[in-house]
């Protein structure tokens, strides 16, 4: 049984075919990195993992049980987690109070909250928040509320974490920063699919990687079999370098 | 809670017991009760509107409702509190009953349609039931005034107090994440819809008892009369002025409410209603947190200010 596993997925926006037949696994405790150029379909597999868009046909299957199409709010609860490419953090919130959200919610809700309030002040710390935790998420840079985003993601206690553009707009040291994070926490025991523009840091972090172009899928396997994958190349660099 | 609060709290809620002891003017404490009255409504209207960030425009049809099934039952015989609660309890069915395909709206045309359908139940109940309802004899014969203010007085307690517990829970947190984002609250594991849901109903039920509570009150009405918008729109207007989605917010805005138009008092011309339109419009502009918001740039400037003082003086002692 695969973790996750993705089968002939398909979802078109009018007449615009988003993602095309496409089939992926993702076995547990994998760092797997999901790359492509702009408009390739990532965001949109992200969606329709987590709910928050319907495929037109395709099988979506999370541990065992299939969870195509499922109301958007039970993928947390079974266990997958998100972050937004454009955050959406809870402005008028602390950054306390947004990553109580997921505790109190996400995949092992509980009533009490100040137990909540105890293990969010832990997922803070985790993304080195911490001494923000009562400054309001609408005073925070952008940088931070990606921080915030992570730390929520996180309290959900969710088995699989999707991330999408995490590390976009961040420079070389905070970007290597975030890549030691995210492996801490793969090693806590956390399955992590990674959308990445940066194939620098998508490299240097994923077991495995699938390449989409509009829609389909076009390469997978190991970080240095995708950088010599001619397919690879010539969609990122453009025919003359293939 | 701070103590402080606590203690405030206590002292304005043994000056509303001890009012109609004190003052024994019938028109203060009806001034009073419209008050009281005015804060359920609104703080009913902050469930939703405040809190959960669902504007409702159709907040009379549960005020109306409520209003409409309690005198019924009450003048058939019913005794007053299983009338009220029968009230409240019919609201929270048509809300349910609107709620689910009214949801399927965002945003604006939530508003629209919520407007739209209580427009409907307020023709329709004009049309059905044109004679105007008055007391029995018997209810006229021993009509009092002050038994109706500590109603409402109860009611405004319950409703402001569930409303604080509320905030402060799990569900509270819930709805208040739906209003911030309501995407980011489900990919958290929120419904959001079972929270709209939730707050509805709880404001609902809270504007049909409030409904109830004006059926006992008033001697003499069109039965479409608590349908009528102006009492979803006057709510939503206190609520705003006095800060949406705060606990006091409704509060302070009722309060201003009624004494601002009682000072006008030119109803013929209906002036306040240009006045609070206009202050509505100004405080959604430039002022969105209302005076609760007002209250706290204030004590923060003032804080500010007292700092630099204190800074200055530090520098002088040094200087010494
Ligand atoms: N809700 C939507 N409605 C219509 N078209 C959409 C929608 N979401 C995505 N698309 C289109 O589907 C295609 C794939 O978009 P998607 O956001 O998945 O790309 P992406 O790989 O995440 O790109 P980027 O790297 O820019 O984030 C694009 O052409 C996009 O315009
Ligand atoms: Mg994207």
């Amino acid at each position: 049984m695969h973790f996750l596993k993705v089968e002939r997925l398909c979802k078109s926006f009018g007449g615009l075919m988003a993602i095309h037949n496409l089939d992926f696994e993702i076995e547990e405790g994998e760092i797997v990195g999901l790359i492509g150029p702009n408009g390739s379909g990532k965001t949109t597999t992200l969606n329709l993992i987590t709910g928050f868009l319907k495929p037109d046909s395709g099988t979506i299957t999370f541990r065992g049980e299939d969870i195509t199409g499922l109301p958007r709010c039970r993928a947390c609860q079974k266990g997958i987690a998100r972050t937004f490419q454009l955050t959406k953090s809870f402005l008028n919130f602390t950054a306390l109070q947004n990553v109580m959200v997921g505790r109190v919610y996400g995949r092992e809700p509980t009533g009490n909250l100040r137990v909540a309030a105890e293990e969010s002040r832990a997922s803070l710390q985790r993304v080195g928040l911490l001494d923000k935790a009562e400054a309001l998420a609408k005073d925070l840079t952008l940088m931070e509320r990606k921080r915030l985003e992570l730390a929520r993601a996180l309290a959900a206690k969710p088995r699989l974490l999707l991330l999408d553009e995490l590390m976009a707009g961040l420079n070389p040291g905070e970007a290597e920063e975030a890549m030691q994070l995210i492996k801490q926490i793969r090693d806590s025991g956390i399955t992590i699919l990674v959308v990445e523009h940066i194939v620098k840091a998508i490299l240097g972090l994923s077991d495995r990687i699938i390449v989409l172009d509009y829609g389909e899928k076009i390469a997978e396997g190991l970080p240095e079999e995708i950088v010599h994958n001619p397919r690879v190349i010539e969609v990122y660099l453009g025919k003359a370098h293939a | 809670m701070g103590r402080k609060q606590v203690i405030f709290i206590a002292l304005l809620i043994a000056i509303l017991v001890l009012l109609p002891v004190v003052v024994k003017k019938d028109n203060i404490i009806n001034l009073a009760l419209l008050v009281l009255l005015y804060i359920c409504l609104a703080s009913s209207w902050n469930i939703l509107g405040g809190y959960t960030g669902q504007t409702n425009l159709g907040h009379a049809a549960f005020f109306g409702l409520g209003a409409l099934s309690t005198r019924f039952l009450w003048m058939s015989g019913w005794s007053l509190l299983p009338s009220v609660l029968a009230g409240g309890l019919l609201a929270v069915a048509f809300a349910l009953l609107i709620g689910i395909p009214a949801f399927r709206l965002r945003g604006v045309y939530f508003a629209i349609g919520t407007l739209a359908l209580a427009q409907i139940l307020y023709i329709t109940v004009g049309n059905v039931f044109s004679d105007i309802s008055s007391l029995r004899p018997q209810d006229l014969a021993t009509y009092q005034l002050v038994p109706r203010y500590y109603f409402f007085l109860v009611l405004a307690l319950l409703i402001t107090g569930t409303t604080y517990l509320l905030v402060n829970s799990k569900l509270g947190l819930g709805m208040m994440a739906v209003r911030e984002e309501e995407e980011a609250a489900e990919s958290l594991g929120v419904s959001a819809l079972k929270h709209k849901l939730l707050a509805l109903s709880i404001s609902a039920f809270f504007a049909g008892l409030s409904g109830g509570a004006f059926a006992y009150y008033h001697v003499g009405y069109y039965p479409r009369f608590p349908f009528s918008p102006e009492w979803t729109f006057d709510s939503m207007m206190m609520v705003y002025i006095g800060g949406a989605g705060t606990i006091i917010g409704p509060i302070i805005g009722a309060l201003f409410f009624v004494v601002v138009r009682e000072l006008l008092a030119l109803k013929l011309v209906e002036l306040h209603l240009i006045v609070f339109g206009i202050l509505f419009i100004l405080v959604v502009l430039f002022l969105p947190g209302g005076f609760v918001e007002a209250w706290k740039k204030m004590q923060a400037a003032f804080a500010r200010r007292s700092k630099e003082r204190g800074v200055k003086v530090s520098f002088q002692t040094t200087d010494d």
